[in-house]
């Protein structure tokens, strides 16, 4: 309970592939031990930018409103969607805003640039540090057992189909090794051309 | 300590709490109400700090009807949840937060749903088929995931209501003295007779 | 005479001796193995204050904590049902932990709390029991098992000893008995005891559907599920399910259910846990 980082639990995790990224997250909410609900998404979509935000759950809310209202103006003011690159540096700043008084969270971005095409994954620690990241990221009370995982079935050039086998794994075998996290999880699998998004069936304990 | 509950059925949330009210080691009031009603079709049951509590219900409530003199139109249930979460989250980060934990159950004129909000003092918010505050929530939750079905009706919930209050009854370790119970549907917010 | 006078000094003179290497033994516990004592002056303290995450969270060592598990009496005998998870901190360090320790084919414990704790005193309970029946040539009564448990870790009080068990069995004397016994010295003989992170999970489920008339199957379903519920609720209960019936012929074992399957079968058949998305 000392740390807000850890009172709602959650975990996210984002990899690159060939031409696609892959982002996920489980579905947990919790009061501490207590699970209070299985259906706490913590991805949220503008545009073709998918941003992961783990940590309290309050903190997740607001500020997947306020990237919502951000990235409205911006799509106002420039006539197009904001590119992963920019939403970056928009997250950065964002959470660097309240240095002294920070959103407790862990986000991550995923999307694919429109304008070169090229896939595009980063993470934040809570004040806004950007971590760029060639193969993937991760996120949540279930980090550390998720850079196991991710450390030994990510490879380069994943294809779509095998990306999505690969996260799945590499997220549902974390979760597995976390009392605060699970409860079912989702994966967005990004290519230029479309976006699955996918239920996984998970332990529910 | 308080007994805070909320129960989704078909067509209606059913909402428990608890009746007495505690200060230190005395019961000082037998016959309390932790709810106030935000619209028509829609209830909010609270429990939390002492005092924090009510002027925090009263603050919604206020605003709630605030809105619909000046627009004529209620605030749909979802609204004044995210309403109610957001004055939660800002308090949060000020210098004196709520300390309130609050259910919101409503109907949805429009789309003919019921609905069931758990916020927490820290604004998380959640919707739920059944949720509880504080020490009920322990007790109460996987007795409703075990009986709680889809479309149950009202009778039903009721029942099932009634297997929860002996279940806090039975196991917490003090007297909540009762509980009062609320339905809210298409037709409004409405009492009714107290479970023994 | 040595041997006398030893039996007679209480611990905290026995202290004194040595050293570098203080060892305790508790009074009257002349079976209990010595454990030793750090060369400091609050052993005690030191522990509390850094292996005991519920007075200090923050502390640097996790010990194996977390659990649900119930027992209880019907007209058929006594259901045992316990989970497996293991956790330290919000870490999950074993899913198939054995938490029914058979001490011994009549006689069965739980553990809840320090699973070192438990597993230690309860497998010296096993060998005081089995020294009981070969001095008297008869077996144990649960009443004087449980007792010694108890009598054992309250002479260890304030040491940072952390169980909660529930010592089951039958004897012809006694009938179908259970004894709650916990590491503060409190010892209850009753029908029915949940222990645990998960406890009031369990006993949601469980005072809902309990009836003394229940079948052996009933019962067991019903303990069974009772475990299911905590382990879907608390963070700190998972894993699998261990059950096991005791009767006048000793304690059977009715097996180890994984909580991953048995949930969604559970879910089908019951249409229950109906808060679980299973579709987007």
């Amino acid at each position: 309970m000392s740390n807000p980082q850890e009172i709602n639990g959650g975990a996210a995790v984002a990899m690159v592939g060939k031409d696609c990224v892959a982002i996920a997250c489980d579905l947990r909410m919790g009061s501490s031990a207590l699970g209070v609900s299985n259906d706490f998404e913590k991805i949220f979509n503008y545009g073709n930018v998918y941003l992961g935000l783990t940590g309290l759950a309050t903190d997740v809310l607001t500020l997947s409103d306020v990237f919502k209202f951000k990235t409205n103006l911006y799509k106002m003011r420039e006539e197009r969607a904001i590119e992963p690159q920019t939403f970056a540096n928009l997250v950065s700043s964002t959470l660097y805003e309240k240095r002294f008084g920070p959103y407790f969270v862990g986000p991550i971005v995923a999307g694919i640039n429109s304008v070169d095409n090229k896939p595009f994954i980063c993470g934040f620690d809570l004040i806004g540090c950007i971590d760029f990241a060639k193969d993937f990221i991760v996120s949540g009370t279930a980090s550390d057992q998720l850079y196991g995982m991710c450390e030994s079935l990510w490879e380069p050039g994943l294809e779509a189909d095998d990306l999505f086998e690969t996260i799945s794994q590499a997220l549902l075998n974390g979760l597995d090794r976390d009392a605060l996290s699970g409860w079912g999880a989702v994966v967005y699998i990004i290519t230029k051309e479309k976006v699955v998004k996918r239920l996984l069936k998970t332990r529910q304990d | 300590m308080d007994i805070v509950l909320g129960i989704t059925t078909k067509d209606a949330v059913i909402i428990a709490t608890s009746k007495a009210a505690v200060r230190g080691i005395s019961i000082l009031k037998v016959t309390d109400d932790k709810t106030r009603q935000l619209s028509d079709n829609s209830l909010m049951a609270f429990t939390g700090e002492a005092g924090d509590t009510v002027q925090f219900a009263e603050l919604i409530q206020a605003n709630a009807r605030l809105y619909s003199m000046r627009n004529g139109v209620d605030l749909s249930p979802t609204a004044i949840s995210n309403f109610t979460r957001n004055e939660l989250a800002n308090a949060l980060r000020s210098r004196k937060p709520f300390q309130v934990n609050v259910l919101i159950a409503g109907f949805d004129k429009k789309t003919n749903k019921s609905s069931l909000n758990w916020i927490d003092y820290l604004a998380a918010n959640v919707s739920l088929p059944y949720a509880a505050h504080g020490y009920a929530s322990y007790y109460t939750l996987s007795l409703l995931d075990r009986h709680h079905k889809k479309d149950m009706n009202l009778e039903e919930g009721l029942e099932l209501l009634k297997a929860c209050i002996a279940e806090l009854q039975k196991r917490i370790p003090f007297d909540f003295k009762g509980v009062y119970v609320k339905i809210v549907d298409k037709d409004g917010v409405r009492d009714l007779d107290d479970i023994e | 005479m040595d041997t006398i006078s030893s039996r007679f000094t209480s611990a905290s003179a026995m202290a004194l001796g040595n050293d570098n290497c203080n060892e305790f033994n508790p009074d009257g516990f002349l079976d209990a193995p010595s454990l030793s004592l750090p060369p400091i002056s609050q052993p005690a303290a030191f522990l509390r204050a850094h292996t005991d995450d519920a007075s200090n969270r923050d502390c640097t060592i996790k010990v194996n904590h977390g659990t649900t598990t119930l027992a209880f009496r019907f007209q058929g005998g006594i259901v045992v049902a316990v989970d497996s998870r293991a956790t330290a901190g919000n870490w999950i360090a074993s899913q198939t932990v054995k938490k029914v320790i058979e001490i011994n084919p009549f006689l069965l414990g739980t553990m809840a709390g320090g699973a070192a704790d438990c597993q230690y005193w309860e497998t010296w309970l096993g060998t005081q029991c089995r020294l009981h029946e070969l001095r008297s040539k008869e077996r144990i009564s649960v009443a004087a098992a449980s007792k010694m448990l108890s009598n054992l870790v309250y002479s260890y009080k304030g040491m940072g000893l952390s169980m909660g068990t529930m010592v089951c069995g039958y004897t012809e004397r006694e009938g179908p008995t259970i004894y709650y016994v916990d590491s503060d010295g409190t010892r209850l003989k009753g029908d029915m005891f949940c222990v645990g992170s998960g406890q009031t999970f369990a006993y949601g489920v469980l005072d809902a559907s309990y009836k003394w008339d229940l079948s052996v199957d009933e019962a067991l379903a019903l303990g069974k599920r009772s475990i299911l519920a905590a382990t879907h609720r608390d963070a700190y209960s998972g894993g699998s399910i261990n059950l096991y019936h005791v009767t006048q012929d000793g304690w059977v074992y009715h097996g180890n259910y994984d909580v991953g399957t048995t949930f969604w079968e559970t879910k089908a058949k019951e249409e229950s846990f109906n808060n679980v998305k299973v579709e987007l």
